[in-house]
């Protein structure tokens, strides 16, 4: 207490300060997000993400500051479909800001402005970590990313309407940029198309889908479960039938299960991050793309 | 080193339910030590998890009440069980408690394989966060802790270790879902060895070292940023040295004034 009492002007001077500067909060559950609003929101947004990349997104350890952030945030935006809904309902309510509660203006959920896929036919519950609306992990598909600014922006515009016309202008110029960061992309990405690949679980789906790489084995059929030795063997059958070129996994995975596969496959192995921050490289959302793309040249060519 | 998280909005229900924890686990984990059964309350958890677990496989998983049922009832079965086991191999009593545990944990794992989603289930009951409790949670964990403590302090004088095995298995069963297995370990054991030298006042000075270590983990996770659960471990464990220090040098002092 006599601490918070020694440093209470130095709390009025951050309070000031923040009133001077009256930034939008983005409060994201994942990086990409947080990534997304400062590409379109620049000075006027200050963007920070309940995870990282290098953390498994269904959980994450309970910290005093998740709640105080979100207490303070003006936007939360979440991926949805059933990722985070281990800890997120938990955190909306302990952090109690209306602003964000599940259908407010402060509440984006990127999922709803994207198709997704793995949608179940009829929901089985017994066929593993099935999400019921869809697979959730479209962070890696780029063509996701133009639908999901313009929702961001135009929530932005309407949280802060005295700057709607930087966010205009902010999103035309992401928009922009992306669009011929993906023309380059597309090119660079020609002789991916048809490599066939082992991935660790589902959650490579959509990069899988707009690289159109072909999946030929999932190491871990039922995400949460070690796979059988069942499982194992009919995987390596697999494998002497078809022509792999690489087994993939997340940077947020344990390699063990990759690496056992290729010892005995001789596959190479490649570590690619799942979001921004995954690896040195990914530092934001063009680089994060650029270098998944680069270390899958490296080892198909 | 951040000052957001100093709040007690987000602070307060998180100690509420450490003093809670510890209104319960300071007395009966001065039992536990004494009676050198240490593993009890993770075997009481995971065996209150493969009930869970069982739940969902029987699909109740959307029937929250039954759930807690179906936790309290395998947990009190498993209590009976563990009784039973000191009633007639007392000299085994740990290797048994011990061996329950990895038993319960495989149990769930095989259980697990046919219904995935389960594990999440599991997860939750196991790894209760202390931050995300609200003061609504604490109020049901707060009258069975009443009752539970009523029960002990009444039925205390008449011995019955059958009666110790049943609260223990509820009181264990609530405060897992509430702070998670490892707060529920630390606050149960890390006290009460604090003061097993203590002369006078040993559950009342454990309870508050216990107070203080919740205390001071709450305010460092938050000045720190650091998960508060972790935290909250490890200042126990600080003061339990201290404590335990202090205790062991005065009741030497008063041994020697003595002879």
């Amino acid at each position: 207490m006599k601490f918070v009492i020694k440093q209470l002007p130095f709390i009025c001077l951050l309070l000031l300060s923040r009133l001077a500067t009256a930034q939008v909060s983005v409060f994201a559950c994942e990086p990409e997000w947080a990534a997304l609003a400062q590409e379109i929101g620049g000075k006027h947004v200050s963007a920070s993400s309940a995870t990282t990349a290098l953390q498994d997104v269904h959980h994450i350890q309970a910290r005093p500051s998740l709640i105080a952030k979100l207490r303070k945030a003006d936007l939360l935006v979440c991926t949805g479909a059933g990722l985070e809904s281990g800890w997120l309902p938990v955190l909306q309510r302990r952090a109690n800001n209306p602003a964000v509660q599940t259908g407010a203006v402060g509440y984006l959920e990127t999922t709803q402005y994207v198709k997704l896929l793995d949608r179940p036919a009829q929901l089985d519950r017994a066929a593993g970590d099935v999400h019921a609306q869809g697979n959730p992990h479209i962070q890696l598909d780029p063509r996701n990313y133009p639908p999901i600014a313009k929702a961001m922006a135009g929530r932005l515009a309407e949280i802060d309407p005295q700057h709607a016309g930087d966010y205009e202008a902010g999103l035309t110029n992401f928009l922009q940029r992306w669009a011929s960061a993906m023309d380059g992309w597309q090119v660079q990405a020609q002789p991916l198309q048809g490599v066939q690949i082992v991935v660790h679980h589902n959650s490579w789906r959509y990069l899988a889908g707009w690289l159109g790489l072909q999946r030929v084995g999932t190491l871990e059929p039922k995400p949460g479960v070690p796979p059988t030795s069942a499982h194992l063997s009919k995987l390596l059958q697999q494998l002497q039938e078809h022509d792999a070129a690489a087994i993939i996994y997340s940077s947020y995975q344990n390699a063990r299960a990759a690496e056992w596969l290729s010892q005995r496959t001789g596959l190479p192995v490649v570590e690619l991050p799942a979001t921004v921050g995954g690896n040195a490289q990914a530092e934001d959302l063009f680089s994060l793309f650029s270098d998944i793309l680069q270390r899958l040249l490296a080892v198909t060519s | 080193m951040t000052l957001e998280g100093l709040d007690p909005v987000i602070l307060g229900p998180a100690m509420a339910a450490g003093l809670l924890v510890l209104a319960t686990h300071v007395p009966l984990g001065r039992e536990v030590l004494r009676r050198g059964i240490i593993f009890i309350d993770l075997a009481i958890a995971q065996i209150a998890g493969v009930g869970v677990l069982a739940a969902h496989v029987m699909h109740l998983s959307d029937n929250a009440p039954a759930i807690q049922l179906i936790a309290y009832g395998a947990a009190l079965v498993g209590a009976i069980l563990l009784y039973g086991c000191e009633r007639n191999w007392p000299d085994v009593q740990e290797a048994i408690i011990g061996s329950t545990f990895v038993v319960a944990a495989s149990v769930g794992v095989l259980l697990l394989s046919g219904n995935p989603q389960a594990g999440e289930h599991l997860k939750e009951l196991l790894i209760g966060q202390i931050l995300w409790v609200d003061y609504h949670q604490l109020l049901h964990v707060a009258v069975i802790y009443i009752v539970v403590l009523l029960l002990w302090q009444l039925l205390r004088g008449k011995q019955s270790r059958l009666l110790f095995y049943l609260l223990f298995a509820v009181t264990v069963t609530a405060s897992v879902q509430l702070v998670g297995v490892y707060l529920v370990f630390a606050s149960l054991i890390i006290p009460a060895l604090a003061v097993r030298h203590c002369v006078t006042g040993a559950t009342w000075l454990g309870m508050l070292t216990g107070t203080a270590g919740y205390a001071a983990g709450l305010l460092v996770s938050a000045l720190l940023d650091l998960p508060s659960g972790a935290v909250i471990v490890l200042s126990l464990t600080v003061l339990a040295v201290v404590v335990s220090r202090a205790c062991a040098s005065r009741g030497r002092r008063d041994t020697e004034c003595r002879t």
